[in-house]
């Protein structure tokens, strides 16, 4: 694994008497993609919240770009872009108006707000509806928007929260192919998702989360190898395998 | 504080972009204006009806109708008992003048009789307008009377018919009437400014306590549409999320307000060029004490529709308790209670600038009173305010 930029230490938060974070720990190396899986009620959010500052962790330590989340949280906060797993747009507003609005809370003038707001708008292929409201864009295109947003700021931890849910696969893989192509320029990205067969798509690490623990943390191919040939065996008969076939929700 | 005013210009904005909410805000204030105008900008006239039971129906209960009914603006309608007695009891009218049986017999045979008056409650004012009107008729007829016997008792003896008599005071009476010893002369200046001093500092109130609903319901939309967390994700720090949303708010509470006071300034020319800045600063200062209130409703709500209610609830109760169309007696309970009330304070300051020609000096401690509560408003929602349980 490269030079660790997020580390995560034993981390715990309790909503009321609920554990919704017991103990988890990782670390996440400089240019990786680290997945985070789990059922619902895993714990994923919450630990996502945590890492992003939103949320103090009752305990543990986190640690982003040599900063301590509980000393430095602001200068963490110019290290990462977040992409919820809800839509999180101002929906009266273009494009182009939202980008170049988180671009200046993410410390960028208006000058380069606009610039990186365009380059990201032709990576994602919406150049030429930049300047259209959002509210009449379609579901792909918002969740295209939504993940845009989170490169403002030129950030170098990316956690990308369930990014292609509800997505066409035309959508879909622009989005696979910025995330590789983030990755490619060294960027660091924190990945949850429910589809087990993008994990194992674009992964270099995963983590399987329940009951708010980490109960497996490996690369796709060693986990997959754990109940079988990784040639045969999918990522979903492994998180089924560790998580259970129970319903959840 | 960039970023702080950089939030502020996006709410702005996001208001402009909102064509329902924005004309429903600036068109509110145009059409309140409108309604004042209609109500008190044209020349003010007396416009009222005299309620008459007339139970004599002779000679001078006639002579007393038709002065009434001379009267500028006032006109009379006639009422049986029984008509009388269910309108007072409907409160339909609030007072009727009775001329009782007999009237005209009294005053034909030299004999005291009075009027009467039966009113509902303590009437209008209004109505005790037209009753000084009634008052000033019969006491126009008693003067008469008292001339006629005064001039009869003078030249009695002296081989003066009666019927002379009656003339020559008649016609004295009347050219009195046409050309009397005092005289009021009547000069109208502009509308009515007396009506908009006492109702505009009210209406501009209201106006400003709808900041408190608009600044509790931006944050918790912005916490709907999953935006607080990730602005709070960004460098922004939530000093300056809610300064930023604390400067719109006052900038739209302002707005409105503005063309409010604009509009009477051209209209009713109720304002000198200090005066009209002196309520703008009164204003921006009670909006930010409304703002402010409303952050610490966004902090304490948990989804948009509690935010709402609970800030249409307390501005509601702060309207009440502020005397805001009227007014409240200093030595009662009430007046204390209405101390809580940050209109109170705003009134007061709006009245002593608008309607008694007072400074911003005279106002100080109502200004005060409101920059206080707006800083200890903005501390207390700092204190509660959180992204989400949990979270800071």
């Amino acid at each position: 694994m490269a030079e660790a930029f997020l580390v995560a230490e034993d981390l715990h938060k309790s909503f009321n008497d609920f554990k919704a974070v017991n103990g988890v720990s990782f670390t996440i190396g400089k240019g990786e993609i680290f997945g985070l899986l789990g059922p619902n009620g895993a714990g994923k959010t919450t630990t996502i919240r945590m890492l992003s500052t939103v949320l103090e962790p009752d305990s543990g330590e986190i640690t982003i770009g040599g900063y301590s989340i509980r000393q430095d949280a602001e200068a963490i906060r110019g290290l990462i872009g977040v992409c919820p797993q809800d839509l999180a747009l101002y929906e009266d507003l273009s494009a182009l108006e939202n980008m170049v609005f988180f671009g200046r809370m993410a410390g960028l003038n208006g000058r380069d707000a606009r610039t990186q707001a365009m380059s990201h708008l032709k990576l994602m292929g919406l150049e030429d509806r930049a300047r259209g409201k959002v509210a009449k864009y379609s579901g792909g295109m918002k969740r295209r928007i939504n993940l845009a947003i989170a490169l403002m700021g030129s950030p170098q931890l990316v956690f990308l929260d369930e990014p292609t849910v509800g997505i066409d696969p035309q959508s879909r893989n622009n989005i696979f192919e910025t995330i590789r192509g983030l990755r490619d320029k060294g960027m660091t990205i924190l990945y949850t998702t429910h589809y087990m067969e993008e994990a194992d798509r674009l992964c270099d690490r995963i983590a399987i989360m329940d009951g708010g623990k980490v109960i497996r943390m490996d690369t796709p191919y060693q986990l997959k190898g754990e109940i079988g040939s990784p040639d045969k065996v999918t990522l979903e008969d492994v998180f089924l395998k560790l998580t259970g076939r129970s319903l959840r929700d | 504080m960039k970023r702080a005013l950089y939030i502020a210009l996006n709410e702005v904005r996001l208001y402009l972009r909102d064509k329902g909410d924005l004309s429903f805000s600036l068109l509110l204030p145009i059409v309140t204006f409108a309604l004042i105008y209609a109500a008190f900008g044209g020349p003010m006239t007396f416009e009222g009806t005299a309620y008459v039971v007339d139970e004599d129906k002779g000679y001078y209960a006639s002579v007393f109708l038709e002065k009434l009914d001379g009267i500028e603006g006032l006109d009379v309608e006639l009422l049986t008992p029984a008509e009388a007695d269910t309108k007072l009891e409907r409160s339909d009218v609030l007072l009727v003048t009775y001329i009782p049986e007999g009237f005209s017999r009294a005053l034909t045979s030299g004999d005291r009789t009075q009027l009467s008056f039966r009113q509902r409650g303590n009437t209008a004012q209004w109505d005790q307008v037209v009753a000084s009107m009634v008052r000033g008729v019969a006491e126009d007829i008693n003067q008469e009377f008292q001339v006629r016997g005064q001039v009869s008792a003078s030249l009695l003896g002296q081989g003066v018919s009666q019927e002379h008599i009656d003339v020559a005071v008649q016609e004295f009476l009347e050219q009195e009437r046409e050309d009397p010893v005092v005289s009021v002369r009547e000069e109208t200046l502009g509308g009515s400014p007396d009506f908009v001093n006492q109702y505009l500092p009210g209406i501009v109130t209201m106006y400003v306590l709808f900041a408190i609903t608009l600044s509790a319901r931006v944050i918790v939309e912005e916490r709907r549409k999953g935006t607080l967390e990730r602005l709070l994700t960004t460098r922004l720090s939530v000093g300056q999320l809610f300064l930023g949303k604390f400067f719109a708010s006052i900038s739209r509470g302002f707005v409105q307000t503005l063309i409010l006071l604009v509009l009477s300034y051209i209209v009713f020319q109720i304002f000198t060029p200090l005066s009209f800045i002196e309520c703008l600063v009164i204003t921006l200062i009670f909006a930010a004490a409304a703002g402010a209130l409303g952050l610490v409703i966004a902090s304490i709500a948990r989804g948009e529709e509690g935010a709402t209610w609970i800030a249409v609830v307390f501005s509601v109760i702060t309207f009440m308790l502020g005397g805001t169309f009227f007014e409240i007696a200093k030595d009662s309970a009430f007046y204390t209670i209405s101390r809580l009330s940050i209109n109170t304070y705003a009134n007061d300051a709006f009245n002593t600038i608008i309607a008694k020609g007072g400074s911003l000096a005279d106002v100080g401690p109502e200004l005060g009173i409101l920059a206080g509560v707006m800083v200890v408003g903005l501390l207390v929602s700092r204190l509660f305010f959180r992204v989400m349980p949990g979270g800071k």
